[in-house]
């Protein structure tokens, strides 16, 4: 029989070292930033239940899940996504609490990728979620704190911003059958400008048809507002844009310049956004390090409507691209060895622990023989070895 | 900044594209005498052109280590989705079909039926999309011989004259879809260097207009 005990399953990996002590270093830098706007960190079970990622607009198929079941039989799944189960939580245990609630999390998500794709199936994601509070004041926080998350770790990232409602009023307006919208949809989310074009010659010509079309190609700087403008159809569509265009222009005090893009064409990559919606970008990634946006209406899925809002950052892609750019954290030398001669163990044990309380980085030597310790200083680059004995003698900068 | 990036798939499409290029007016003496180089500049070094097969292209594409690819829509259809589709580069057309042995009504009678095909994915979504449970074989080579040997009931392959098929004996049942050249962006680099891919795809547009 073929025994795995020698690897890891496809899509994960050992962390080690340098790689692990910079993964560490961005989960804390992300957590600061957000604990220090009042957010307050939440923990969710690793395994839920299915029917919680199961309903109608979640964009979770179930092939990318996780699943096994519990001792009753039951469809349990390992955690595909953070915001669902914070929506879960709030619609039960903190249904009464006064909101709005401000969450944070650093937790791992599971997904069950197609096999030698090279993606992750284990993936750290930091985030928050403002859960009932409605507005442009809540939009903007969220949007602000992410930026001050991203500029603490990479700080030359691209933001883009969407609203899943424009895209929503002008279908409205198609006199088709809601499947129809759903391919026109998909079709403008991946750019295809043939088949949408094909898709939208067999209907009935019009201005909301010319809307579609000019769609996917609604993306840049400040002059999307002027070129959108001229689709702005009914109070709908006029109301979403001017809604971004606020959004747009109250986020240019910040002085990201053209670092902040607007995609009209952003229709919703994850169902359950459907308002304002935001991504971030940076050179070395091929897919977005930070999606998020407002959900209103996930929480209906659990029976306890409320407006909500929210992100999540992707903490391995970050630390890939700190480690990239030599930004990664280094590991860092123990300042003393202490080595112990024979009969004087716990006493050598003891005066590290005391220099320990002095703030100073200590490394027990495991080996009898003291030409054995300096060698291990030596080859370690620790610049000083005390030998503890009846008396304690100091050995510096060996390497010299 | 590095140049673009742009992942041809190897054989057909490589020479279209090249002849869509020196139409736009860029000199690709690099990509015609490219020896054993992978990647290739093209024109003043305006951007450089990787060679792959075509499955790998999307691979690269998706990963963002190439910024644009050239790839047939068959492959788009077998391999995946997470990119943008920006062009039907009209050239590398053919299509994908059900062929059957010749005079044998394949949706006849109630069992289930097994389909050979190179493109797994593509003839599952069909068969999916009619609502019908059918076995399929994935066969590497040439697909024709798989209902010849009785291993099969019929083949969903890219057909372009179809001449291959009536000389085995075999003829197309249905049409599952139409098939060309595409010209696919990564998401984050459609973003990221916005101005120059735009520029491009305009210039590809014009030239093969």
């Amino acid at each position: 029989m073929k025994k795995y005990n020698k690897i890891t399953p496809e899509g994960t990996k050992d962390l080690l070292f340098e790689e692990c002590l910079t993964h560490r270093h961005v989960e804390r830098l992300l957590a600061n930033v957000f604990a220090s706007h009042g957010f307050h960190e939440v923990v969710t079970p690793g395994l839920e239940f299915y029917d919680v990622f199961h309903f109608d607009s979640s964009a979770i198929s179930q092939e990318r899940m996780y699943k096994m079941t519990d001792q009753r039989g039951r469809l349990v799944v390992m955690r595909p996504d953070s915001t669902i189960p914070i929506a879960r939580v709030t619609a039960t245990h903190l249904q009464n609490q006064p909101k709005p609630l401000r969450f944070y999390y650093t937790q791992h998500i599971y997904r069950n990728t197609p096999g030698l794709t090279g993606r992750s199936d284990e993936i750290m994601q930091s985030g928050i979620e403002l859960i009932g509070a409605s507005g442009k004041r809540a939009d903007l926080e969220v949007i602000v704190t992410a930026i001050e998350a991203l500029s603490k770790c990479v700080p030359d990232f691209r933001m883009e911003l969407g609203h899943a409602g424009f895209f929503q009023a002008i279908a409205q307006q198609l006199p088709i059958a809601e499947h129809w919208k759903e391919d026109i949809r998909a079709t403008i989310e991946a750019k295809n400008y043939a088949a949408l074009n094909t898709m939208l010659d067999r209907l009935e010509q019009g201005p909301a048809v010319d809307a579609m079309r000019k769609l996917p190609r609604l993306f840049g700087g400040k002059e999307i507002f002027e070129e959108a403008a001229p689709f702005c159809l009914n109070e709908k569509t006029a109301e979403t844009l001017d809604y971004l265009r606020q959004i747009y222009e109250a986020l240019s005090v910040l002085g990201l310049g053209d670092r902040i893009m607007v995609d009209l064409g952003l229709v919703q990559r994850n169902d359950y956004y459907t308002n304002i919606i935001f991504s971030a970008y940076v050179e070395e990634c091929g897919d977005a390090i930070l999606t998020g946006g407002r959900y209103d209406n996930l929480l209906a899925s659990f029976d306890s409507p409320m407006p909500a809002v929210g992100f999540a950052i992707n903490v391995d892609e970050i630390t890939r691209v700190l480690m990239e750019r030599n930004k990664g954290k280094k590991m860092p030398n123990v300042d003393i060895l202490v080595h112990s001669e024979d009969g004087y163990e716990i006493k050598a044990l003891n005066y590290a622990a005391n220099l320990v309380e002095q703030n100073l980085r200590c490394e027990n030597s495991i080996f009898p023989d003291r030409e054995e310790s300096l060698e291990y200083a030596r080859r370690m680059g620790i610049c000083r070895v005390d030998f503890v004995g009846d008396t304690i003698e100091t050995v510096h900068k060996i390497n010299l | 900044m590095k140049p673009l990036r742009i992942a041809l798939t190897k054989g057909r499409l490589e020479k279209d594209t090249v002849a869509l290029f020196e139409k736009i007016g860029y000199d690709c003496t690099a990509i015609k005498n490219k020896g054993r180089k992978l990647i290739l500049p093209v024109g003043n070094n305006q951007f450089a052109v990787v060679l792959a097969k075509a499955a790998d292209v999307i691979t690269y594409v998706e990963h963002g280590v190439c910024d644009l690819g050239v790839v047939g829509k068959d492959t788009i259809m077998e391999n995946g989705t997470s990119f943008y589709e920006v062009l039907d580069l009209g050239f590398g057309k053919c299509r994908f079909a059900l062929a059957a042995p010749k005079g044998k009504k394949f949706y006849e009678g109630y069992h289930a039926k097994t389909i050979a095909t190179k493109y797994p994915n593509v003839a599952r979504s069909f068969f999916e999309s009619k609502a019908m449970d059918v076995q399929i074989i994935k066969i590497e080579g040439s697909v024709e011989l798989a209902p010849l040997l009785g291993l099969s009931d019929g083949i969903v392959d890219i057909v372009e004259t179809g001449s291959t098929l009536r000389e085995n004996g075999l003829e197309v049942v249905e049409d599952v879809c139409d098939i060309s050249a595409r010209l696919i962006v990564n998401t984050a680099s459609l973003k990221l260097r916005k101005a120059e891919i735009q520029a491009l795809i305009e210039e590809i547009e014009r030239a093969k207009a």
